[in-house]
């Protein structure tokens, strides 16, 4: 029997802007403009994996431009000052932070993975056997961002098995 | 005014230092750690012993949970204030953790303000410091 999954584009969409509030948009000034395009181009991504009572992955991607902004609010710096690692790293804690909620949204049993980072568009990664099932897609200061979700499709697990 | 020192324990960088920005403002002084076995290993090196730990949940080689554990069984660690800092939302991780000994839990995403309160409710910090 398939898992039913409970997350949809409006729970996504809350969480969004909860990370906004908190870490890219104290101020409330700059929000997510959502295009609702989910052919938006990325040039970064990150993602989290979730196994156990749903399997999948959580994707949060960006243009370079959006990922930089994103490391200079997260960590409180100036856009000149964030270097290579700052930026991997705040796209892994977008992630993380993402996908930690999302889990809690599904059936209990799921457990989260450690984030990956890749500093290259979503569209090089490949999520075998996966279907996208929901995301926000949007501009933030004019550089699209994404959050989406990926279910795989051998998430089919037999009753008692 | 001797600052308390404060531990962070997050494998995200990023994240430690949004933590150690916060309690700066707050004088602590913070110590960085990327796991709880490397918040272990900087304990056992301590004379004095942190106020306070800001621990993640998910971590590589000993999460937070473990980590809390560790602490409890621990009589010379006792006074320190353990505050779960973690995206694990669900009701049932809440409670694993207080049980284990915990004192507080703060989903990610927090705001600023909010993790201020939430030392000032533990009297770690002044009411009224978040204003």
């Amino acid at each position: 029997m398939s898992v039913e999954v409970e997350v949809d584009e409006n729970d996504l969409a809350e969480m969004v802007e909860q990370v906004w509030e908190a870490y890219l948009d104290p101020e409330g000034v700059s929000p997510l403009m959502q295009t609702y395009d989910e052919n938006q181009p990325s040039e970064v991504h990150s993602s989290v994996s979730i196994t156990g009572s749903w399997s999948g992955h959580v994707v949060y991607a960006s243009s370079r431009a959006a990922a930089k902004r994103a490391a200079a609010a997260f960590l409180a710096m100036e856009l000149e000052e964030v270097s290579e690692e700052d930026i991997s790293d705040t796209l892994g804690e977008l992630a993380n932070i993402v996908g930690g909620n999302v889990k809690a949204m599904l059936p209990a049993g799921a457990q989260l993975s450690l984030p990956q980072v890749v500093l290259a568009p979503e569209s090089s990664a490949r999520y075998p056997n996966t279907e996208r099932i929901s995301g926000v897609y949007g501009l933030w200061e004019g550089e699209p961002v994404s959050i989406s979700m990926w279910q795989s499709s051998t998430d089919t697990k037999e009753e008692g098995a | 005014m001797t600052p308390m020192r404060a531990m962070v324990i997050d494998d995200s960088r990023a994240m430690r230092m949004i933590l150690k920005r916060i309690v700066t403002k707050l004088n602590f002084e913070a110590v960085e750690a990327g796991d709880g076995k490397e918040a272990l290993d900087l304990l056992a090196d301590m004379t004095e012993v942190p106020a306070l730990a800001l621990i993640d949940w998910n971590m590589p080689n000993m999460n937070g949970l473990e980590f809390v554990m560790k602490v409890r069984a621990e009589p010379r660690l006792r006074e320190m204030t353990l505050v779960m800092v973690t995206t694990e939302s669900e009701q049932s991780q809440i409670v694993r953790a207080l049980a284990a000994g915990a004192h507080e839990y703060v989903i990610k995403p927090f705001t600023e303000g909010a993790m201020i309160e939430k030392l000032a409710l533990l009297g770690l910090v002044p009411t009224g410091a978040n204003s």
